[in-house]
């Protein structure tokens, strides 16, 4: 199991009868781009919702730089680095793309500095820059196309400088020119030491951005292996496909 | 006439302030407070209290500013356990229950017969004491205005807005729902009383029939026709409802109605006036400016 930064030792979660996730261990260092795959559910959402808090675990240990923060609450969670986008991101429609960007800078401040007056920084700026939201940045949030939204709220994450960047679907809806973008935003915030942990079904994206994979299927850890190779791990490709395929006929 | 306007101008800036602190609550954070007047009531009880009890009539001020902080935490608890909805009808029983309370305890708050002979302010300055306290009234509602303004502009207004509409959003970057409920409900449940404690310096009167629930309505009416979220907007919706509303007397005797003509009327204003608004503006008179916080 690599990785210090994020670790999960045998984590379980159940709705009612139905296993969601079984006993599942991996690990993240800092620095590191993992992607988190599998088949439609296979448990992903649901292992990114026990890690970021937002759903109680029924069993094992998740440790984020050696603090154990099973069953913590999201928003202490997020005290400790790690900040989670969604699946489908819902923003505020009596808040501009500017705002709920600033917003993300003082999640975890005292209430002394939020009370004191702020301004809109450089760095708010060139992230409105980076990902192409400059045009719409006095906009409502809400008023933004599907693909924006998602942007915002990577970028909004990324607002909170955290440790651990936890992504749902981040491409789903985005432009493949941004999409390309936002590989290179990633990569340049992972020199900086952040590690980030994404759920995608893009195969393309998954290989640009990823030095590993761990593929869940049935709520089990099926691979945990370098992009290049997954096509290659007969478990993986029947997980995909649903049958064993014949080596070197599959692009997944 | 010129007194009459005094006094309708001095209850509508104290309703004003009110209105602010319902404004926070449900505006700005979204906290759906049927129980206002509650808090509004610790502010007026704390004057009679320190009045009853023959202290300096100023300690009523803190010491009903205490009862609202208190007040307004139980109800910011309650938050916790409670989805908006439910925390709305929780806060509603809440109110009627001290009320009721109040209307049957003897000792402390003269049950229905409430207290009276509370001072008023500048009686002193007869025949110019009425302008005197208008002009009071008109500094506090300024005063608490800036306040609001500047809370709602700052980082923490931010935090208030995305609670209200994104929550989960709000949680995943690490903000304390918890603890933007706690400082809304302490901050606009001090300002309530305040204007509660005014209030009752200016009637010398406080009674368990001024807690009644339409006055919370009445109250949510001046801000959803001033315009949710907009701090001008519910001062203008204060003002605008309680001259609609003392004027109707003269209405009714223009046109030779009914006196029953005047109860009924103050009722279709508040309720017709809320449905109207509701259907058809419901961002009301001044809506809310998407884009105003202080960054720039």
């Amino acid at each position: 199991m690599a990785g210090n930064l994020l670790e999960l030792k045998d984590v379980s979660k159940a709705f009612g009868a139905h296993k969601v996730l079984d006993r599942i261990s991996f690990g993240l260092s800092a620095g590191e781009i993992v992607g988190l795959l599998g088949p439609n559910g296979s448990g992903k959402s649901t292992a990114l919702n026990v890690i970021s808090g937002f759903l109680p675990s029924d069993g094992g240990e998740i440790r984020l730089e050696g603090d154990n923060i099973t069953n913590v609450s999201a928003q202490r969670i997020t005290g400790h680095g790690l900040v989670r986008t969604f699946q489908l991101p819902s923003m505020p429609h009596r808040m501009t793309v500017r705002e709920v960007l600033q917003a993300g800078a003082s999640g975890n401040a005292s209430l002394a500095s939020m009370l004191k007056p702020f301004r809109f920084d450089d760095e708010l700026d060139e992230l409105l820059e980076s990902f192409r939201l400059t045009h719409v940045a006095d906009l409502p949030a809400s008023a933004l196309s599907g693909g924006q939204k998602k942007l915002l709220s990577v970028a909004t994450a990324l607002r909170s400088k955290p440790k651990l960047l936890c992504l749902d679907e981040p491409t789903a809806g985005v432009h493949p020119n941004l999409r390309a973008d936002m590989v290179t935003i990633l990569k340049r915030y992972r020199d900086k030491g952040v590690a980030i942990l994404v759920v995608e079904h893009d195969m393309l994206f998954i290989r640009e951005l990823c030095s590993r994979c761990v593929v869940l299927d049935r709520g089990e850890i099926i691979a945990d292996c370098a992009p290049r190779e997954l096509e290659d791990n007969a478990r993986v490709v029947e997980a995909y496909l649903g049958k064993a395929v014949e080596k070197g006929k599959v692009a997944l | 006439m010129f007194d009459f306007f005094i006094h309708v101008a001095s209850i509508a800036c104290l309703y004003g302030v009110l209105a602010l602190s319902l404004n926070l609550q449900a505006g700005f954070t979204g906290l759906v407070n049927f129980g206002l007047i509650a808090l509004f009531g610790c502010g007026t009880y704390g004057a009679a209290l320190a009045s009853g009890m023959g202290w300096h009539p100023l300690l009523g001020l803190p010491a009903g500013i205490a009862m609202a902080a208190l007040l307004g935490l139980f109800y910011a608890r309650l938050g916790r356990k409670l989805s908006s909805d439910y925390w709305g009808i929780a806060t509603l029983s809440i109110a009627e229950i001290i009320r009721i309370s109040i209307t049957n305890e003897q000792a402390l708050t003269g049950g229905a017969q409430g207290i009276s002979g509370l001072p008023l302010l500048f009686a002193g300055l007869k025949p110019y004491d009425g302008m005197a306290r208008l002009a009071l009234y008109v500094v506090v509602l300024a005063l608490v205005w800036l306040f609001c303004q500047r809370l709602v502009k700052s980082a923490f207004g931010l935090s208030m807005k995305l609670m209200r509409e994104e929550p989960q959003l709000a949680r995943s970057l690490g903000y304390d729902l918890d603890r933007i409920r706690r400082v809304v409900m302490l901050v606009s449940s001090a300002i309530a009383a305040f204007a509660g404690f005014l209030y009752a310096h200016y009637l010398t009167f406080v009674g368990p029939d001024q807690l009644v629930s339409p006055e919370t309505f009445l109250i949510w009416s001046m801000v959803i026709i001033g315009g949710v979220a907009n701090n001008r907007g519910v001062i203008a919706g204060a003002f605008l409802m309680q001259f609609a509303m003392a004027y109707v007397p003269f209405i009714k005797d223009a046109l030779e109605l009914p006196t029953d003509f005047v109860a009924a009327a103050r009722l279709i204003i508040v309720g017709g006036g809320l449905l109207a608004f509701l259907l058809w503006r419901p961002k009301g008179l001044f809506p809310e400016k998407v884009g105003g916080s202080n960054g720039r």
